[in-house]
């Protein structure tokens, strides 16, 4: 099993989400983040003044899938997330050693 | 003549001897028999009475009307036998020859036999300006009885001084009177000599306690610590015993020192075969009346309503109705409790809301403002301001807001599921405007950005009513903004909101979920996302209200929905659409048979043909579409008409009692824009927002909204003419600005209301065509004639200029070229540089 995590563009998520629905992946975690990548942010100007914007609202979608779709999945999060310009945020593929429901206690394969 | 005069108050004066000696005498036999009390003095008063109404009657009549008033004790036909006569000789109209020989004739007889007359003579117009320096006075006439003349001129009097204003006034003096007598008794009631009319507890005591009572609640001591009777008796008890005081002394003495206090327990019947024994039953009496009074005072001090508006009073459950059954009857007096409580920051009592629930069903919206000052106080109530939220749902549980606004009452505990809203609809309607009152006072953290927008917007009334009606089309389960902006229509027409406020209303209610849409769905990144909301937004009043609309909507679906992280997308949404606005909009220029003319050309006046309309818009701004209305719009093209060179078209009107309105065109030239700034400043005027437009053949309109603080033009009816003829004169040359100004810079420089370092900011990289100038500054009289004299010295070019006010804070944008380009970076740091050295100087 694989923990897929995506940092994408807020604007992205419902169009990752259905990209994601079209491979049959249900279930999923998503969570408001801020950070920044190799952008660091920019430089905002409100009323002649300048504020540093260096934490930007992303958003974090956590999905768990089987070894063999991950590539799958990796594909579709990366082309429904991407606008082509700085910003579009990273994806993250770590192994998972173990699952547990926790309803029944069954261990997951 | 004068003879005959002399004769006649001759005859007069010996009448009135007779007359007050006996009633003197009758007094004195009464007293003698321990009955000096209430019956005897109202007895002596009446007595009084007759002779000053025979007076009267013998004096030869004034021209004005005039009318006599008994004051304080004598008032309260309490007149002792030693006492002044205190009176109040009240004028209709000027006092002259004929009123003082009225005077003279009504008065000298008194002074003739000896009587102490405590007078005082008033023209009814003195009673216009509160005499808020002496609060012994207001007391006495709190007491005033109409004695002899018209009373048609004391019911005026009555009309003008009873107000809620000045009964909160006294009573508030009253109240450090008291505190000042008992001061002086060491705040004890207990005097082994007391003093019976000044002392704690004594009769000063009591009739402070009446008064109380009569300026806030006249039912107040039958709810009191004492039976009515019994605060009788011991007024009974304390005049009784005055009364021998001043038979034994002589005179106006009212201390019961040790040397009298046997007499008077004598004469008062005390039994007991020792003086000490009489004089201590005397004593304990005395204490035990003190007592009551006392006891009295204290409760009606600490229970007491404040006057705070007509028939309202704030007491410690809160805002009461003085009369529920008068309130019952005017539900226009309801909304006041509200709007007194959120001022007085106290809730409405429960008397007050049960008195309004068990009526409210009997009237129709209208009922509740009947008068466009009452609409126009319903509306002001609506100010964001700590407590709205409370109040506004006290309203709705006594039902008074769903009588109010009938198209509230329709989403009453309306319940729609989804997976977000945790509210009723009604609950959510009001959490929206909590969240916006939260934005008010001290606020702390990432809130402080919008609390800022909240302070600069100039009628964030219509914000809350929007709030309170943006989603009242949920009565129905289909789309329901469309519903909610036809519901409202129906609500601002009730309340007459027309023009441009009304508009306001139903965009921010038609578009109410737009912001939120673009903010946390779409790539606020994108500046083609930007462009296309600010095209949407038109204008930066509408992108803070409809800012704030979401925040404060979103904020109420559930305690989780409105997370730091979309408050940060929003804000950023707001700030990237508020430059595209005011730094870009000189990019984007109107053309010919655009879209979006046609709202323009439909209803044309018959004296604007579609030609010199398009003549006159073509090249301006995109935004001059949304800024103005069409009948604005009709306006300038008029004043563009056969304008010359040199020449100087001006509009000038009222927008509301503070704001005027000055539209001016004229054809561009150097040092115009700050020549016009200058000349209203000349004038004293405050500029708080405008804008500076020029078309590519030249043509300028500007248009300034200001106040006109010395209120020049409603002082002078050619005021508006002058300033046409000074503009014209400034603009051809003719005048120097500077001359007419220099007087008044040096008061200028002292007119800063706010101090913070300035900021000044240049930069060619936010428009095409143009360098922005970005100031935002204290704002100062005559702030933005300097600015752009400045500007014009540096030989730019003033294209487009944004002016804005928030609070004391000036905010200006301004479009400049220099020779038909952008600002080199040596010229844009020139400009900087005496900009700022400008800008310090005023601080």
């Amino acid at each position: 099993m694989k923990l897929i995590k995506s940092i994408v563009r807020p604007n992205k998520v419902d169009e990752v989400k259905d990209a994601l629905a079209k491979l049959n992946i249900a279930g999923m975690t998503v969570t408001e983040v801020r950070g920044h990548g190799k952008q660091k942010g920019h430089t905002a100007i409100y009323r002649g003044k300048e504020y540093n914007v260096s934490l930007l609202p992303k958003m974090e979608i956590e999905v768990v899938v089987a070894d063999a779709v991950a590539d799958d999945v990796v594909k579709a999060i990366v082309t429904a997330a991407r606008t082509g310009e700085i910003g579009d945020g990273r994806v993250f593929v770590l192994p998972v050693l173990e699952s547990y429901r926790i309803r029944t206690g069954e261990r997951e394969a | 003549m004068r003879e005959t005069s002399v004769t006649q108050t001759g005859a007069t004066g010996r009448t009135l001897a007779a007359s007050l000696g006996a009633a003197r005498e009758e007094l004195r036999t009464d007293i003698a028999r321990g009955a000096g009390g209430r019956t005897a003095l109202e007895r002596y008063s009446d007595r009084a009475d007759v002779l000053l109404r025979q007076l009267f009657t013998e004096a030869p009549a004034p021209k004005t009307p005039v009318a006599v008033l008994a004051l304080g004790g004598y008032g309260r036909r309490h007149l002792s036998l030693h006492s002044d006569i205190d009176l109040l000789i009240l004028f209709g109209g000027t006092i002259g020859a004929t009123e003082e020989a009225f005077l003279r004739a009504f008065l000298h007889p008194l002074w003739d036999v000896g009587v102490v007359v405590g007078h005082q003579v008033r023209e009814l117009r003195e009673f216009e300006q509160l005499e808020t320096d002496n609060p012994e006075f207001l007391l006495a006439l709190i007491d005033a009885r109409p004695l002899a003349g018209a009373r048609q001129l004391f019911d005026r009097f009555s009309a003008i001084f009873h107000t809620a204003s000045t009964h909160a006034f006294i009573l508030r003096s009253l109240l450090d009177l008291i505190d000042q007598r008992h001061a002086g008794f060491n705040d004890t009631l207990y005097q082994l000599e007391p003093d019976v009319k000044e002392a704690p507890g004594a009769l000063r005591d009591l009739s402070a306690t009446r008064t109380i009572a009569l300026l806030t609640d006249p039912l107040l001591l039958r709810k009191g610590p004492t039976e009515p009777a019994r605060f009788d008796d011991a007024e009974d008890f304390l005049l009784r015993v005055r009364s021998i005081l001043h038979l034994e002394a002589g005179r106006n003495q009212n201390v019961l020192g040790h040397d009298l206090q046997e007499r008077t327990a004598e004469l008062m019947g005390y039994p007991g075969a020792e003086a000490q024994q009489r004089v201590e039953r005397l004593m304990s009496d005395y204490f035990r009346h003190a007592r009551i009074v006392n006891r009295s005072l204290g409760w009606a001090r600490r229970t007491a309503p404040l006057p705070v508006g007509p028939n309202l009073g704030l007491s410690r459950d809160g805002i009461r109705f003085m009369d529920p059954i008068q309130a019952a009857r005017n539900p226009a007096s309801w909304l006041p409790a509200f709007q007194a409580a959120v001022e007085h920051h106290a809730t409405v009592s429960e008397e007050a809301l049960s008195c309004i629930q068990q009526h409210v069903d009997r009237y129709r919206a209208d009922d509740f403002f009947p008068e466009a000052s009452d609409r126009a106080a319903l509306v002001a109530f609506l100010r964001p301001a700590r407590g709205l939220y409370d109040r506004l749902s006290e309203m709705h549980d006594c039902g008074l807001l769903g009588r109010v606004f009938p198209e509230f009452q329709a989403i009453s505990w309306r319940v729609v599921r989804d997976f977000y809203h945790k509210y009723t609809v009604d609950e959510h309607t009001l959490l929206t405007i909590r969240n916006l009152e939260r934005l008010t006072g001290d606020v702390k953290g990432g809130r402080q950005r919008f609390a800022n927008v909240l302070a600069g917007l100039a009628a964030p009334e219509l914000l809350v009513l929007s709030l309170l009606l943006h989603d009242v089309g949920k009565w129905r389960d289909d789309d329901h903004a469309d519903e909610s902006e036809r519901m409202a229509e129906a609500a601002l027409a009730r309340l007459q909101i027309t023009g441009a406020a009304r508009d306001t209303v139903t965009f921010l209610i038609r578009h109410h979920i737009r912001m939120s849409l673009v903010a946390f769905r779409r790539d606020t990144e994108d500046p083609d996302v930007v462009k296309s909301f600010a095209a949407f937004i038109g204008t930066e009043d509408r992108l803070k209200l409809l800012t704030l609309l979401t925040l404060a909507d979103v904020g109420a679906v559930s305690p989780d929905t409105l997370t730091p992280w979309k408050e940060e997308l929003l804000w950023r949404l707001y700030v990237d659409t508020y430059n595209h606005l005011t730094q870009r909009y000189g990019d984007e220029r109107i053309e010919r048979n655009q879209a979006g003319l046609d709202r323009l050309t439909v209803a044309l006046p018959a004296d604007v043909t579609k030609t010199e309309l398009e003549r006159f818009v073509e090249g301006l701004p995109q935004r001059y579409l949304h800024l103005f209305a069409p009948a604005a719009i009709h306006e300038h093209v008029r004043l563009a008409r056969n304008i010359k060179p040199d020449e100087v078209h001006v509009s000038l009107e009222r927008v509301d009692a503070a704001v005027w309105s000055l539209a001016v065109v004229t054809l561009d030239k150097p040092k115009l824009f700050s020549n016009i700034c200058g000349v209203l400043s000349s004038f004293g005027m405050n500029i708080l927002r405008g804008n500076a437009l020029t078309n590519p053949n030249g043509l300028v309109l500007d248009v300034f909204h200001f106040t006109d603080d010395e209120h020049f033009l409603e002082k002078n009816p050619d005021a508006p003419a002058r300033i046409s003829e000074v503009l014209a004169d400034v603009v051809a040359g003719r005048i120097d600005v500077a001359a007419r100004l220099r007087g008044r810079e040096r008061g200028v420089q002292s007119k800063s209301s706010i101090r913070f370092p300035p900021v000044v900011r240049v930069s060619n990289e936010s428009s095409s065509r143009y360098t922005i100038l970005d100031i935002v500054a204290p704002n100062a009289l005559g702030l933005l004639h300097r600015i752009s004299r400045v500007i014009a010295e540096h030989r730019c070019d003033v294209d487009l200029v944004l002016i804005a006010t928030e609070g004391g804070k000036a905010i200006d944008v301004f479009h400049l070229t220099q020779r038909g380009a952008k600002l080199t970076e040596a010229e844009q740091l020139a400009l900087t540089s005496d900009l700022q050295r400008t800008l310090e100087e005023i601080r």
